[in-house]
This record gives structure tokens, sequence and C-alpha cells, in this order.
């Protein structure tokens, strides 16, 4: 048996007494699309910041293909291979698309310092190479001509586009995407959609952060909804869209019939 | 014990000055988040109009010190209002910072050359006699000082803490976005928070003159004293601030007395770094933390300059050709010897570059290593005639020593704070040259460095001197260029323009962060060292603060991020006082001005804005198949 690709057990995280999340446990198999939805402030995005640790959970464990994330920070963890992408894409200002690609690469680079400093031919071979893959992932995404652009020139969509293209350079075994579609027109997050469903059946485990339904319900092979910090349901989509408490969260408890009346 | 009260009472009234200074920090601190360098330059600006109202117009002492105080409030305001303010309001953190460095500089160049450089004290408010209190002497200015220090505290309280225009001030401090979003006008707060701390500081000035002797550049001992002061109270408090400065005050006047006033200053350093390193956040660790997970660097845009393929390659090799010939034209007396230096500096503007333009990491104290890397190797070579190739090797070795001690000391330290380490870590070094006397030839200097040789070979002539930096140079650039342009150069600017995206890519940015120090204390180092065998004699004022100063001067006005740009930066701001020998006198109000004009309107520098412009001249080259490297 495989361990899970990410595994919360009990994870609780507050601050200054609010529970952002509140006792949490689930686990993602390898090889799996899931996504992870809940209203607005139900504790999403405090969930992936606490299994990448940027700040360690109150109470519980978070384990990645089995190793526990405690105490390892967070290049630690990417070098593990779980890299993610941020609520609001952060790409490098100053640094063309292409050269931001190319940072994703940075876990791959072989060349040390010394033999890029002095041109040694490995080193260039290297970074050719980096440069050839980095361009047939901008192909991949329709950013080609974006290439020699800054990045922080091109419109929102298209940066988080890049920032997924980039985390995807690091070749990771878990990507785990903070709310990809946001600023995606339909048409892109259909786009976006097929993307990752490739890159899952590729064999990267996905875990996407969502607001928008149509993305999470076309292509997530299994859904968790978070509410209020709680885990309140989890399951394929088909079940989760029947499921009467995400209802609930999501629309509100069914209104009564004197609620109804009122002007 | 008399003794003992005395020394007290003569820290309390240097203290006094101190806390004041740490006042108008902590407040511009508060509402703006950067540390205002240009702090202690309104002191000197203060007592400078006391001096012309009350000894040169002959004006009494009450009009006249409410007049200078009102003059210098102004000139700053005026200088805040279009320099400090939009910085704050439109750069990040670091270029701001280095903004108010060219601001310090910029006041203590117009102080130069509006007083010269000859001392001044001014005669006390009540006369020269002392209060005797039980045989301990009160100097009646120290009773003014402190009435004064005392009603400014009370009144700046009652400001933030009763009026509603201190809670816009204080709201702009705890959460300038929200401030922003209620209405509150956060660049008129801003300039309202620079202007009372320009105020603070001219009344403190004003104040100190008659027991302080002041000179043009004792604007930089205030703002120094005033940022130990307020980083060992705690940057965001106002008890801190005053706490602060009176314990660095009584501190000094301790070290002064039982061990030497020489090493007062290196003793308030060590407490400093000490702080720094056991809390981070200062004794009074209170007022508004900032919300960390609020990104706060959004205002970085910087524009990409690049210069690539065939025309990079003809450009190096044309200056390149340009620079080797230029010692077999006639130049005028003493240009060789200028660009000798120059070039020297370059080498160290280089390091520079990789740590500030490529790394993100703001040092204000990289003559520090500059000048452990000048010390150490003359000193091997003199005292102990080693050869010179060797002395400059160990000293290498000592200087990046030195830059992983700092580290390890500062890692926990973020943003501005390595900075500021850095800066402390310069001054303990300059104070360390000017108090060792016997092993540094104290302020007056170490003479008899021989010449650079190589194997027998003697660089002893300004045109051998030349072609071995100049070769250096080219040697530095293209390895670092090869180092800059792949992996380990993106990786660094990952780290610059967003740490934890970086991070999350699997980048380690503490390593990051120490490998770029060391590279860029290495090549200080190398650059000290070559200064002192080039000159024969080294100096602490040839690795001083404003040498380090000078330095990013050279390295913004050229551009960050471009290596070669800081190349044009120490050629123009080596010759042009040597050029213009008359105006000789100016420089240091150029040199600030400068820093301030290109961190404002071309943050990209001379080097950058030829690139960006070269670029847009060449037509579009067809797109390559794949990102060959040139």
């Amino acid at each position: 048996m495989t361990s899970p690709a990410l595994e919360c057990r009990a994870v609780s995280k507050s601050f200054a007494g609010v529970k952002a999340v509140d006792d949490v446990s689930f686990a993602v198999a390898p090889g799996s699309l899931c996504a992870l939805i809940g209203p607005n402030g139900a504790g999403k995005t405090t969930l992936f910041n606490v299994a990448t640790n940027l700040f360690p959970p109150t109470a519980g464990e978070v384990r990645f293909f089995g190793t526990a994330a405690a105490g390892r920070s967070p290049h630690r963890i990417a070098a593990d291979g779980v890299i993610r992408t941020f609520q609001t894409a952060r790409v490098f200002p100053g640094m063309t698309t292409l050269e931001n690609v190319m940072a994703g690469a940075h876990l791959h680079i072989r060349a040390g310092a010394l033999a890029q400093m002095f041109w040694t031919g490995a080193a260039r071979r290297e970074e050719r190479g980096l440069a050839a893959k980095a361009e047939a992932l901008l192909d991949m995404v329709r950013l080609a001509d974006a290439r020699d652009r800054a990045t922080t020139d091109l419109p929102i969509g298209a940066q988080k586009l890049v920032e997924i293209v980039r985390a995807l350079m690091a070749g990771p075994r878990l990507l785990l995407l903070d709310e990809p579609a946001a600023g995606l027109n339909d048409r892109e997050t259909a786009e976006l959609s097929a993307l990752l469903r490739a890159i899952c059946d590729a064999g990267t485990t996905i875990m996407v952060v969502e607001h928008n339904m149509s993305l999470v319900m076309g292509v997530a092979d299994e859904v968790f909804v978070l509410d209020a910090g709680r885990l309140i349901a989890h399951g394929s989509p088909q079940e989760i869209q029947r499921d009467q408490r995400v209802i609930e969260a999501y629309l509100g408890r069914p209104q009564t019939p004197a609620s109804e009346a009122a002007p | 014990m008399s003794a003992f009260i005395q020394i007290v009472i003569g820290g309390l009234l240097q203290g006094g000055v101190f806390a004041i200074v740490a006042l108008g920090f902590s407040l511009v601190y508060r509402v703006t988040n950067v540390v205002n360098l240009s702090q202690g330059a309104f002191c000197v600006l203060g007592a400078m109009g006391m001096y012309y109202f009350q000894v040169e117009f002959g004006w009494p002492i009450l009009p006249a010190a409410l007049a200078a105080v009102a003059a210098s409030t102004a000139f700053g305001v005026l200088v805040g209002a279009v320099t400090f303010v939009p910085a704050v309001s439109r750069l990040p953190g670091s270029s701001a910072l280095v903004l108010t460095a060219g601001l310090l500089t910029f006041f203590i160049g117009v102080t130069l050359v509006v007083w010269g450089n000859q001392p001044y004290a001014l005669p006390p408010f009540s006369g020269e006699a002392p209060f005797v209190i039980g045989g301990v002497r009160v100097p009646t200015q120290g009773v003014w000082l402190a009435a004064v220090a005392g009603a400014l505290i009370v009144g700046l309280w009652l400001l933030l803490a009763k009026t509603a225009l201190g809670r816009a001030l204080r709201a702009c401090a705890e959460n300038p976005l929200a401030a922003r979003l209620m209405g509150i006008d956060l660049p008129r707060m801003m300039l309202l928070s620079f202007a009372l701390a320009g105020l603070i500081g001219a009344a403190g000035g004003v104040l100190v003159a008659p027991i302080m002797s002041l000179q043009f550049d004792t604007g930089q001992f205030f703002t120094i004293s005033g940022f130990v002061a307020v980083a060992i109270g705690g940057m965001a408090s106002f008890a801190g601030s005053i706490v602060g400065g009176l314990l660095l005050g009584v501190a000094e006047q301790f070290a002064a007395f039982y061990v030497s006033s020489v090493f007062a200053n290196t003793l308030a350093l060590l407490l400093l770094l000490v702080v720094l390193i056991v809390r981070p956040a200062g004794l009074f660790a209170s007022g508004p933390a900032r919300r960390s997970d609020v990104r706060d660097d959004a205002r970085i845009h910087r524009a990409v300059v690049r210069l690539e393929g065939r025309g990079a390659i003809a450009f190096a090799l044309a200056l390149v050709a340009v620079l080797a010939l230029l010692p077999l034209l006639p130049l005028p007396g003493g240009l060789l010897s200028s660009l000798v230096i120059a070039l020297i500096l370059f080498v160290a503007v280089l390091g520079l570059d990789v740590l500030m333009g490529y790394a993100g990491q703001v040092s204000l104290g990289h003559a520090g290593f500059m000048a452990v890397g000048g010390y150490a190797a003359a000193i091997l070579a003199t005292s102990y005639g080693w050869p010179p190739l060797a002395a400059t090797f160990v000293a290498l070795v000592l200087s990046v020593v030195c830059a992983l001690v700092l580290a390890a000391a500062t890692q926990r330290l973020r943003g501005h704070y390595l900075a500021l380490a850095t800066l402390a870590f310069g001054l303990l070094v300059d104070s360390l040259a000017v108090g060792l006397v016997d092993l540094t030839g104290g302020p007056s200097g170490l003479v008899g460095i021989p010449a650079f040789e190589v194997a027998g070979f003697a660089f002893d002539t300004q045109a051998r001197m030349y072609y071995l930096v100049l070769a250096l140079s080219v040697v530095l650039v293209v390895l670092l260029e090869g180092g800059m342009r792949l992996g380990f150069g993106r990786a660094l600017k990952a780290v610059r323009s967003d740490q934890l995206a970086a991070a999350a890519l699997g980048v380690d940015v503490g390593r990051h962060k120490v490998i770029a120090l060391c590279i860029s204390a290495a090549l200080a180092s190398l650059s000290g060292s070559l200064y002192a065998f080039n000159f024969h004699f080294l100096s602490p004022e040839i690795v001083s603060t404003t040498r380090s100063f000078e330095m990013i001067a050279m390295l913004v006005l050229g551009g960050e991020g471009t290596l070669i740009g800081g190349f044009f930066g120490s050629v123009v701001l080596t010759l042009l006082p040597t050029l213009v020998q008359d105006l000789a006198v100016y420089k240091t109000a150029v040199e600030g001005a400068i820093l301030v004009v290109i961190v404002l309107l071309m943050p990209e520098g001379l080097f950058g804005r030829i690139a960006l412009w070269l670029a847009r001249l060449a037509p579009r080259r067809a797109r390559r198949p794949t990102g060959a490297v040139p």
C-alpha cells in the first residue's frame, strides 16, 4: 500500500484564538486530481499554508508521501517534490517570462555556481536544455509570444498560467494550486481543466483550492469541502453536488416560509 | 561616587540628544516603515541655522532658536516632499532606504558647502557657569536640553494619543492600506511625520550645539547614534527610543571613562549587535506588528534590463579595447591614477551588485569588508613581510569569515535589519581601525605599504597597476556574468523579488543570501587590499561609512543588477571631482543628490538606461528556436 501524497491528521491552526482550520483529517491518493472547496474564509488557503509549512499547525500532523512535514522549511518541502502556487500569482518581477519559467527548474540544475561562472560546456548545454523545456511548456499554454516580455506586464490570467508552468518546471510529484482559475475567463478555464487533467494523467498528483465550480466539478476525481475551518464533506463531484451540508454551506439554510413571505 | 554621578549626568546629556534623534527615527518608521537615515542631519541643520541667526545676525536666543528650527524644518519638508514621500509611496523599501542614505549624504554635502569643514561651537543659552549640586556639576545647557526634550516628548505623546491627527498617523502605522481606504491622505501623513521628525531633530541640534562641537559630517554621527539607540530600544516604540538613547549615552560615557574614549563607539556598536541578535525587535518590542502575510513588496516593479547576443559581445570588446589603449594616449595628469581608483572601487561595486542588485540585500557597511581586506593585507605585508599576493588572499579569507559570522549572527534578521546590521558592522570595523592604533596606525593611518607584487614583478607604476586592475575587472565580470546569467543568478533574482515564491520552488533563501554576502565581501576585501597596495597608505577615512554610501551611489548610478553598470558609476563619481578640482567642495552634495535623483527617477541606472534604449533601437531579432546562451 503506497502512502498518500498528502495526508492531514487532525490538523488545526489558530490565529490569536480564531480557529482558521479546525481538526481536519484527509488523505489525497497518489495520482489523483482532487479539489478543496468551501465558501470564503473557510480556511482553504490557511490549510495550504500550514501544509507547506509557511507556518506550523497549532495541532496535528501533515505528511507528504509518508514523510512528516513538521520542522521542514518550505524549500525542503519543495525539494521533496511538493510544489505550490499562490492565490495571487507570484511571478518574479524584473524577469522575462522565459526566465520566470526557467527559475522553476532550480531544484534540477546540476551545474554548480563555479561551473556556471566558468561558462563550462556542461553548464551551457544544461541551460539550453532548460530553455527548450521552458519554451515547450510556454507553447503548451500558448504563451510562447510572451517569452521575452516582463511577466508582470502580462494580464493576470496569463501570469497565473506562467506560475503553473513554472511549478511544472520543478517536476513536482504533488502540485498544490491555490485558485488557479481566479481571473480566467470561461474559455481559459476550460483550457486549464484540460491542462490539469493532462498533468495528472502524466503522473503528478494535483490538489486545487478553487472557487470555480465548473473547473472543480468537471475535472476533479475527489472533492473535499471545508466550512468554517472544518471538513464537512468529501466524495466524488456528483456526491458533493447532492450533499445537503455542502448546499447549506454555500447557499445558507433552506429558508422558512415566514422569511420568504417577508417583503 | 561623585565621579560616578558626574559620568551618569554626562551620559544622560549625551543620551538626551540620541533619544531625540531616536524619537525622530521611530516616528518616521512607524508611519512609513522606512528607516530614515537622514534623521541625524537635521540636528546639524538646526545648529547651523542657530549659528547664523544667533552669531552672524546677532538675534536673541529665543527668536534665533525658533527661526533656526523653523528654517531647517522648512528645508527638510521641501526636500522630503519631492524625494522621500514619492519614494516611500512608489518604491520598494530597500530603495527608499538607499534614498535616505542619499539624503543624508546630500545634507552633509550642503553643510560642507555652507559651513566649510571646521568645527563650530555656540555659546550656551545661560552662560558657562554650571549648577553645582552637592559637588556635582550640571551644565546649564543640560537643564535646557532636558526641559525641551521632555516638552517635546510630552507634546508628541499628546499629539499622537489625544488628537484626530495623531489617530490618523497611528492608523497609517498600523495598516497603511486600510488607513488609505478610510480616506486618510497617506502621503500627507508621511510628510507630516518626516517634518515632525525634522523639527525634533533640529531642536535637538540647536540645544546640543553649545555643549558639543559640531561640523559638517556630525549628522552622520547623530544618525548612527540615534539609530543605535532606537534599534536597542525598539524601532516602533517611543518609550524604547528614549530609554535606548539614554542607555546608549550613559554606556558610552562609562566606556569612555573606564576603558577609553576611543573604544566608546566600538562598545556601543557591540551592544547594538548583541541586541540585534538576541532581541531583534529591541528591548521594547511593542508597537504595531505588521501583518506578515500581507505582501507589501507589490510596489517592486523593475524593468527587465538585458543586453545580450552579438551586440553585448561587441559592446564589451569595444569597451575593453578603448580602456586597454587609454594609457597610450597623452592623458591629462592624474587621470590615469583616477582611473586606477575607479577600477579598484569597481571591483567592490561588482560584489555589491551581486548582493544588492541580484540578491536584493542592502549593505550599508560594505566599506567594512574593504577595511578588513585593506588593513589585514597591509599589516601582513608591512609588519610581517608577507608577499602581497599571499597577504591579499589571507585578507580575503578573513573577510569571508567576517561575512559568515555576520550572516550567522543576523540569520533571523530580515528586511531592513540586515542592512542595519551591516551598517553596524561597517561602523564597528571603522571604530576598530581608529582605535587599534598599534595595529592600524589609528586615525593618521598606516604608511609604508609596499607595491603589489606577483612572483617578483612589482606593479609599482600607475600604468602597471592600471593594467592589473583592468585585467582583474574583465576576468571578474566574465565570471560573474556566467554565474548571474544562469541558474545561480536566476535563483538570486528570485530571492530578491519574492522570497516566499522562491522558497516554494525549492530555493534555499537563507543559503543564497549568505553566498551572495560572501561573494560581495570577498570582492570588497580584494578591492581594499588593492587600494592599500596602490596608495602605499591606508587610513580609516578611506574605508569609512561615507565610502560605503559612495559605493552604493556608484552602483545605483550605473545600474543595479547589470554588473558592468557599476563601472560607469564608479568612473563618473571618481573622475568628476578630479576633473573639476575647483568644485571638489560640492562632491558630497552632488553624490547625495545623484543617489536621490537616480533612485527616484531612473532606477535602472545609466547603463540600464543605455541597454533599454539599445534594445528598443535594435530591430526585433527573429526568435531563436531555443534560448541559446550567448
